[in-house]
């Protein structure tokens, strides 16, 4: 899996390169428009990460010679311009996802994966982890092709915790995910807490094989089955 | 008070003493004419009866049709000595044709005849009541005054209002005046130099202030967009540290202190730069909004997050209310001022919200009003809250300024009120 980073700020390559790295894809980088669109012209990419600032030019002008040159190559915007109509006219040019700018590691990895596998798999975006399945467009969740029946919330803390395996969540960020901007200066996380015991309680039930473990009481990491 | 009610009132207290002062004066002058001219006639008289009396002829009658009067006395020496030989003054004489006392000028001439002897001769001529000509001065001078007074403010108001158009035509321009909104140029089509240069002062003070205006949203907004980059990589090193390196319990509680408080930052960043862009007007697209229902869909989500506060949160919907908004301007007001309503209200207290005609008014519990100046205010705080931006209500009005809503706060009934009116 190839992908490249187009941004222009050395320190936000860095470390976006190094994450991508780990995930075992092979990443390269441009730090400008030149760059970029030299790299484009000569090799193709599975993902292209665009940042649509760029100090010589607008990377949305990049994505049209991407789009232009019939590339089948994905591309996720990241911007620090979160606004809707950057949102939509990068989806209408053909971008395939957009994410502002500060975003989560995790999440940056999540969204890659999420795009690469429609990309592949023509728009199946089931998500696998041990034994349990979760579609995340009709809602289902299977543990060894068993329907398990989770609330709204309980789906969405699974959903946000199996995009994100192995992956400390605090749990004011998870509350933030899941509850959206309302909770964010909630005094206490019992809301969390009563969502999480529930869904716990309903994995442990219908034996599946992964695991949403409490670390010391900051926040959750789901925890894969030791054969994978 | 209006400039014209002033100039007006002035004019007429200035006019009053001038009236009064013009009225005494007048009064004393037309007395000392006419008491000349009676003065005059009464000296030919006397002069004529004592020229008769030497010369020992007949002297007049007393009833010759004119009203004059006159009597000789004989008076002495000592008399004669003590009096002035000629004096003039005012009396009342008894006229015995017509029965009744009259004023009258009246001289008095102390002479002497050929013997020696001495007379004293007293001539009168009935004369005006100077009571009579006291009031009709004084009901003259009355309507003298309301009528100048009518003048006067007449005319003023019309020479006022017709040199005053170019300074009306700036006020009227100051009223229609929104900072940040496309605005039109200072009208400056006068002759008139003073309101020329005050056009372009306006002008020029306006082009100014306009410009700090932009350049301070746009700093605002800039500086937002910039910090994004850097909070970014903040992030995610912080995130690479937890997933990749063995940590104690005590490392990894303070690494996520440290993402909670950089997740602040990036919610401050985000509510600054939300604020900019409803400033720059930036969310033209807007649809039909159903009040009631984001409400419901809100109380939901709180009593969830806020649970263990006990909140009971009643909603009273007394008609249905369906308003023309950006859906998401619409969900960030009535998130605000919902969420302020839960994070303010102790334990066990109660929230009210009502739809009444085109408001809605969320009443939440309290002890003591806010201060209502600034809490609509950017980073107005009353008590330092953990992980408040600070921001919320400033979101709440600016929203509001934007579409024109009136955004209100009261307190009343150990209740903070806080209601939005749609127009």
């Amino acid at each position: 899996m190839k992908i490249l980073i187009i941004e222009d700020e050395p320190s936000l390559r860095e470390v976006m390169q190094r994450a991508l790295t780990e995930e075992r894809y092979v990443v390269e980088t441009a730090s400008t428009y030149f760059e970029a669109d030299a790299k484009l012209a000569g090799y193709s990419y599975d993902c292209i990460l665009l940042d649509i600032m760029l100090p010589d030019g607008n990377g949305l002008r990049l994505l049209e010679h991407i789009k232009k040159q019939n590339k089948r190559d994905n591309v996720i915007i990241i911007s620090a311009r979160d606004s809707l109509e950057d949102k939509v006219f990068g989806l209408e040019q053909g971008a395939d996802d957009y994410l502002p700018k500060p975003f989560h590691t995790a999440e940056l990895k999540a969204r890659i994966k999420s795009v690469l596998r429609r990309g592949k798999s023509g728009g199946n975006l089931t998500l696998t982890a041990g034994n349990v399945s979760l579609e995340p467009e009709s809602s289902r969740v299977t543990v060894e092709g068993k329907e398990l029946l989770l609330l709204k919330k309980e789906f969405d803390i699974l959903l946000y915790f199996m995009q994100r395996p192995n992956h400390l969540v605090d749990k004011s960020i998870l509350a933030e995910a899941v509850w959206g901007d309302h909770a964010d200066q909630a005094d206490n996380f019992h809301f969390v807490y009563a969502q999480m015991k529930n869904l716990r309680r309903k994995l442990t039930e219908a034996k599946a094989s992964i695991e949403i473990k409490a670390i010391y009481g900051f926040g959750y990491k789901l925890i894969l089955p030791e054969t994978e | 008070m209006k400039l014209i009610y002033r100039i007006a009132l002035r004019l007429s207290l200035v006019l009053l003493p001038l009236m009064a002062l013009w009225a005494t004066l007048f009064y004393f002058t037309m007395v000392d004419e006419i008491n000349d001219e009676a003065d005059d006639t009464l000296e030919d008289y006397s002069e004529l009866i004592i020229m008769r009396m030497l010369a020992g002829r007949e002297l007049p009658s007393l009833n010759n049709g004119s009203n004059n009067s006159y009597s000789i006395i004989p008076v002495d020496e000592t008399y004669a000595l003590e009096h002035p030989h000629i004096d003039y003054y005012d009396a009342e004489i008894y006229i015995p044709e017509k029965d009744e006392t009259e004023p009258a000028r009246i001289l008095t001439t102390i002479f002497q005849d050929n013997d020696g002897k001495y007379y004293e001769l007293q001539v009168a001529t009935p004369t005006f009541e100077k009571d009579d000509l006291l009031d009709a001065i004084l009901n003259w001078i009355i309507f003298l005054y309301i009528l100048l007074l009518i003048t006067v403010i007449g005319l003023t108001i019309w020479v006022f209002q017709r040199s005053m158009r170019p300074l009306y035509a700036l006020l009227k321009w100051f009223d229609n005046y929104t900072p940040g909104q496309n605005n039109t140029i200072v009208p400056n089509n006068t002759t008139i130099s003073e309101f020329r240069k005050l056009n372009t002062a306006a002008q020029q003070a306006i082009t100014r202030s306009e410009e700090l205006f932009d350049r301070q949203k746009q700093f605002i907004g800039n500086a937002s967009h910039e910090l994004q980059t850097p909070l970014a990589i903040l992030g995610n090193r912080i995130e690479w540290i937890l997933d990749n390196t063995d940590l104690n319990e005590a490392q990894i509680g303070e690494l996520l202190k440290m993402q909670q408080t950089l997740g602040h930052i990036v919610r401050l960043n985000k509510t600054l730069l939300l604020l900019t862009k409803i400033d720059n007007g930036q969310f033209p697209e807007s649809k039909e909004i159903n009040i009631p229902e984001l409400i419901q869909e809100q109380i939901a989500l709180y009593n969830e997050i806020y649970e263990s506060k006990e909140i009971r949160c009643t909603a009273t919907y007394d008609n249905p209310l369906t308003v023309q908004m950006n859906e998401s301007l619409a969900r960030t007001l009535i998130t605000n001022l919902l969420k302020n309503a839960y994070l303010h209200t102790a334990k066990n207290s109660h929230i009210a919200i009502t739809v009444t005609n085109r408001t809605l008014t969320i009443a939440n519990d309290g002890e003591t009003p806010l201060d209502a100046e600034h809490i609509f205010e950017r980073f107005y705080q009353g008590a330092k809250k953990q992980g408040s931006t600070g921001l919320g209500l400033a979101l709440a009005d600016a929203i509001g300024k934007y579409y024109c809503l009136q955004i209100a706060y009261d307190f009343y009934g150990k209740q903070h009120h806080f209601s939005v009116t749609w127009p």
